[in-house]
């Protein structure tokens, strides 16, 4: 039984430390304020909930297990709130979103930069130009190139 | 008791981590942010230290703890916005 007791609540202590690295990851990767917000709120209070229950099977007693019931439903309660504060308070003090810099629905997928999206269109407009350029002296030498393809048709005729 | 020292050391790494942010986070929410994890990677320190001290006093300090940490929390959210709500 106490072996038991000792198996899982080392499984739980790992556990609930993974989660809590996986939190602090986020907050080192993630672009933006929010969704730091979001990872910190979420692996921060699970681990912590898990970790906690794992010491309580590693060292079993009433007292302790009373506590540590206290602990996790103040931690469960208490987390969130915070985390939710402190997000309310970003959007409040205008911490910028993070500019997404590619969109696969507009223009088959080029890449945007912030502050060069002007610069991307007028390439844009200039190749779509460049396009309809060639475009109209394609059909300029087709208009070109079908009279003197008439002619030569037309000539025997009319002489004729 | 190897399961609680790999578990100390995850947890001393994501304080580390979390120090990286407050130091270089680029605005305050982010410290603000980072500073509410650190509080929470305290809180297991503190569990697994007393699991390992075998301590009867761990459970006390914790239920406090958390308790601070939610009135950090919510006052540092509160100072973000210079006291407007």
């Amino acid at each position: 039984m106490n072996q038991v007791l000792e198996i899982l609540g080392t499984t739980f202590i790992i556990l609930g430390a993974l989660l809590f690295a996986s939190g602090a990851l986020g907050l080192v990767r993630f672009p933006d304020a929010y969704t730091r917000v979001s990872s910190v709120g979420t692996a921060g209070g699970i681990g912590i909930i898990l970790v906690i229950a794992g010491t309580v099977l590693l060292t079993p007693s009433v007292s302790n297990v009373l506590k540590a019931v206290i602990v996790v439903a103040l931690q469960l309660a208490t987390s969130a709130i915070g985390s939710i504060a402190i997000a309310r308070s970003a959007y409040l003090t205008g911490v910028p979103l993070y500019k997404q810099l590619f969109n696969d629905l507009d223009t088959d997928g080029h890449v945007t930069h912030e502050g060069e999206t002007d610069r991307y269109e007028e390439d844009i407009d200039s190749a779509n130009s460049a396009d309809s350029a060639d475009g109209a002296t394609g059909s300029a030498d087709v208009a070109e190139s079908t009279p003197q393809g008439h002619e030569p048709h037309k000539n025997p005729h009319s002489t004729a | 008791m190897i399961g609680v020292d790999v578990a100390i050391v995850i947890l001393a790494l994501a304080c580390l981590v979390s120090t990286y942010r407050i130091l270089v986070g680029p605005s305050e929410a982010d410290r603000a942010n980072a500073g509410d994890l650190l509080f929470f990677g305290i809180i297991g320190l503190i569990a697994l230290f007393g699991v390992r001290a075998e301590s009867p006093f761990t459970y006390d300090i914790l239920i406090v703890a958390t308790l601070v940490g939610f009135l950090s929390a919510i006052s540092l959210a509160r100072a973000l916005t210079r006291g407007k709500r």
